[in-house]
């Protein structure tokens, strides 16, 4: 066992003297954290500014104009009148409104007769939500007026004498259409984009590890230092645990010092500490039991790049360090549940979004561990062949 | 013609080393195989349906939904479920039918479909919109049916029930002229780019080319360390043809992965790179911008090591700043400004300009130049320090 210490504290000292191991496990995600705080402040809610045209002036578009000012759609859109249908699109293209609606002159008086005036959207190709919100707000509106004229035709077709239309026109006016959609928060928080990528980056760098830990140990190898540690007491799974301990302590402290800064500084939120670094402990775990893998596959220092490099990219893409994978298609998502990354950053954003502890993240926690149990011991078993020279 | 064998020599150390070939070739292909499949926009949302016993107008309502095109419907078990799926992001949005719906509706009764999302979401609040119009839309034959199920009562002892007049509204509804919803796009002209792999092929071929060539930097140190340069300057050969003959690889290793890119993204995923004279001028400038940083890497750091670890971390952060892992459209004017200190805004910029626009060479002439000017900077930079060390 001591043995195993003097190695893990020697490699550790030496991890800790190497500017760019630091480089890459704490400085680059802190970097990469700032970056994406500092693009994303500021445009995480959204509300936009609609353009409106009335050229109708009649009682069917105050009724949309009142709508538009109802604290459900205030929330979401600012109202800004306009002239034309000319002077809309040209604020459309300048981006002073993100699109507009237009209400032809004599709309209200044509939504009672037998061929209604449209309600016409501009829209930019460039904002595609306000566009897609735009043209719902529009379609929810006319829905009520179509409701209206529906239920004219239906009551005549069931039978109601047709000389009785203005009194059903007038009655059908005064509808509602029974079933409305009310939208209710989560009762979560939401996202922002730097509590999904802060555990992200710290992950994908923190994955590293792998790269030089097992670099620095084949050089050794090479380089006749395993061996002359095999000349001592110190069994080979001793050497291969004291320098995979190295790893563990090393992808901790860089782990958590990411936590701590990008949570004090750029407000990522990692959730419950308790239930957080349970996660991150598992994945550290995860990433050491991959590095003694990988110095038990590797012969040369060329490999032990090489496997790494592959691992580690291979783990981050499938595991969606580097996209959002929610929104990716079904099988990325379920293929980024084969990876521990991907159970961990799905542990990070759940305890993010919707509070909880331990109990949140505890499939999680036992999917990365079983992970680093069958990597483990697939590295143990390796573990005489990474100290023969 | 020492120049060619001093290129040749850095070219052959490339080809025979796996680990590099492997980030040059695979590692692009796939990154932009998967961002492309993420990057999907807003043309579907996927919504979640929680059925809580609502009867035959909660199917109604869920088949409507199931017709309306952007809408990609799944089933949830538990409003919490469904709740829990729209907070990972995994839906857009969720509609909570209530349990008792369809008899409230026959009695009269207006009924509450509680439609899941969060204000500051952007394509929650989109999903929601889009979901609220089809449920406006489907309650409108509810509408029609109670009326004129009400209607038929007044006049006479109707015995017509509810159901038939709900069928009854539907088969009228073709035949009543609706007020529509008229859409224009008013600008032609996207100003980002297009969403799947015309978004993810060009900003990781700036991506990967740069970072590819400031990693392999590397080379160069190596090189240097290991007093093949010194022992090269004691032969005939000049230091200019030396530099000449480093810069030209690294020239040709940039050009060889950017062609790459631009073949696998037209052949396999169907990216239209726009007007080839540009396209190809535009390649070829932003090889000579990534080989010129990547010399220029080569100079700056002391060991191979330094280039692997500040290398991908310095193209990473230039490629967030310029806008590769998100359109610059997205972020702060602040943000927008620094991230033009970049070559990679510039050259996404132009990008943009031919794939979203249909621009040409005369179109990008601005953000070529600005490339160029960059080029030319590091470059001259790269050769001075170079020559400096070589002598």
């Amino acid at each position: 066992m001591r043995a195993a210490l003097v190695v893990a504290g020697r490699n550790l000292r030496q991890r800790l003297r190497d500017r760019s191991a630091v480089v890459i496990a704490v400085i680059a995600p802190l970097v990469v954290s700032a970056l994406m705080s500092l693009a994303f402040s500021g445009v995480e809610s959204f509300h936009y500014t609609l353009g409106v045209v009335d050229a109708d002036g009649g009682p069917v578009a105050a009724g949309l104009l009142q709508a538009l000012r109802q604290p459900e759609l205030a929330k979401v859109v600012t109202v800004r009148r306009l002239d034309s249908r000319a002077a809309a699109a040209q604020a459309v293209r300048d981006k002073r409104v993100a699109a507009a609606l237009v209400l032809p002159a004599g709309f209200s008086a044509s939504v009672t007769g037998p061929r209604p005036l449209p309600i016409a959207t501009l829209t930019s190709v460039d904002d595609t939500v306000a566009g897609t919100v735009t043209s719902s707000i529009a379609s929810t509106f006319v829905a009520q007026l179509n409701a209206d004229r529906l239920s004219v035709a239906t009551a005549l077709a069931a039978g109601v004498p047709a000389d009785q239309s203005a009194r059903l026109a007038a009655a059908a006016a005064r509808l509602q259409i029974p079933v409305q959609a009310v939208q209710r928060a989560l009762g979560s928080r939401p996202l922002a984009a730097v509590s999904y990528y802060a555990p992200a980056m710290a992950i994908f760098f923190v994955l590293f590890t792998v790269s030089f830990t097992a670099r620095s140990f084949v050089a050794e190898r090479e380089q006749g230092t395993v061996e002359r540690l095999r000349a001592t007491p110190a069994g080979a799974r001793q050497i291969v645990g004291g320098t995979v301990l190295s790893a563990f302590v090393f992808a901790a402290l860089a782990m958590g010092t990411i936590a701590v800064v990008t949570s004090a500084v750029f407000g990522a939120d990692w959730g419950d500490p308790l239930a957080a670094t349970v996660v991150g402990l598992s994945m550290v775990l995860a990433v050491t039991a991959l590095t003694a893998l990988v110095m038990g596959l590797a012969r040369t220092q060329r490999q032990a790049e090489g496997i790494s490099s592959a691992v580690v990219f291979g783990l981050a893409l499938l595991g969606g360090n580097f996209v959002f994978v929610s929104v990716a298609p079904d099988v990325m998502q379920r293929a980024a549940l084969l990876t521990p990354n991907g159970w961990a950053l799905r542990a990070y954003m759940d305890l993010a979004t919707g509070g909880g502890g331990l109990g949140t993240v505890a499939v999680p926690v036992a999917a990365i561990l079983g992970f680093a149990a069958v990597v483990g011991a697939a590295a143990v078993a390796l573990a005489p062949r990474a100290v023969r020279v | 013609m020492r120049v060619l064998a001093v290129a040749g020599v850095a070219l052959r150390r490339l080809v025979r080393d796996r680990t590099a070939l492997l980030f040059m070739v695979v590692l692009p292909v796939v990154v932009i195989l998967v961002v492309g499949a993420s990057v999907r926009g807003f043309s579907t949302f996927r919504i979640g349906v929680v059925d809580l016993g609502a009867g035959p107008s909660g199917h109604d309502l869920v088949a409507a939904l199931e017709r309306a095109p952007g809408l990609d419907v799944r089933d949830y078990a538990t409003a919490a479920d469904a709740a829990r799926a729209v907070a990972r992001g995994q839906l857009a949005t969720a509609v909570v039918l209530p349990a008792g719906m369809d008899r409230s509706l026959r009695a009269g009764e207006p009924v509450d479909v509680a439609v899941l999302a969060e204000q500051a979401n952007s394509s929650e609040q989109a999903a929601a919109a889009q979901v609220a119009a089809v449920i406006a839309e489907q309650g409108g034959l509810v509408q029609a049916a109670v009326f004129a199920t009400d209607q038929v009562a007044a006049l006479a002892a109707g015995t017509d029930a509810y159901a038939a007049n709900l069928a009854r509204a539907a088969a009228v509804r073709p035949g009543v002229a609706d007020v529509g919803v008229a859409s224009e796009v008013v600008d032609a002209k996207a100003t980002i780019l297009p969403q799947g792999f015309s978004y993810s092929a060009p900003t990781m071929l700036v991506l990967f080319v740069f970072l590819n060539a400031v990693v392999g930097g590397a080379a160069v140190i190596q090189t240097r360390r290991l007093g093949m340069y010194e022992r090269m300057a004691a032969t005939p050969t000049a230091v200019s043809a030396v530099v000449a003959g480093e810069t030209l690889a690294a020239v040709a290793i940039a050009l060889g992965q950017a062609a790459l890119i631009v073949g696998i993204g037209a052949t396999a995923f169907g990216v239209s790179w726009g007007n080839p004279a540009a396209a190809a001028v535009l390649v070829a400038l932003w090889a000579l911008v990534s080989a010129g940083a990547g010399m220029l890497a080569g100079t700056l750091f002391r060991t191979p090591e330094q280039a692997t670890a500040i290398g991908p971390s310095v193209g990473i952060a230039f490629a967030m700043l310029g806008g590769c892992m998100w359109p610059l459209a997205v972020v702060n004017e602040a943000m927008r400004e620094v991230g033009h200190l970049t070559p990679h805004a510039w050259a996404v910029d132009a990008w943009t300009a031919l794939i979203a626009r249909g621009g040409t060479l005369a179109t990008i002439a601005p953000q070529l130049g600005v490339l160029a000017a960059f080029a030319a900077g590091f470059l001259t930079l790269a050769t001075v320090r170079l020559r400096r060390s070589l002598v």
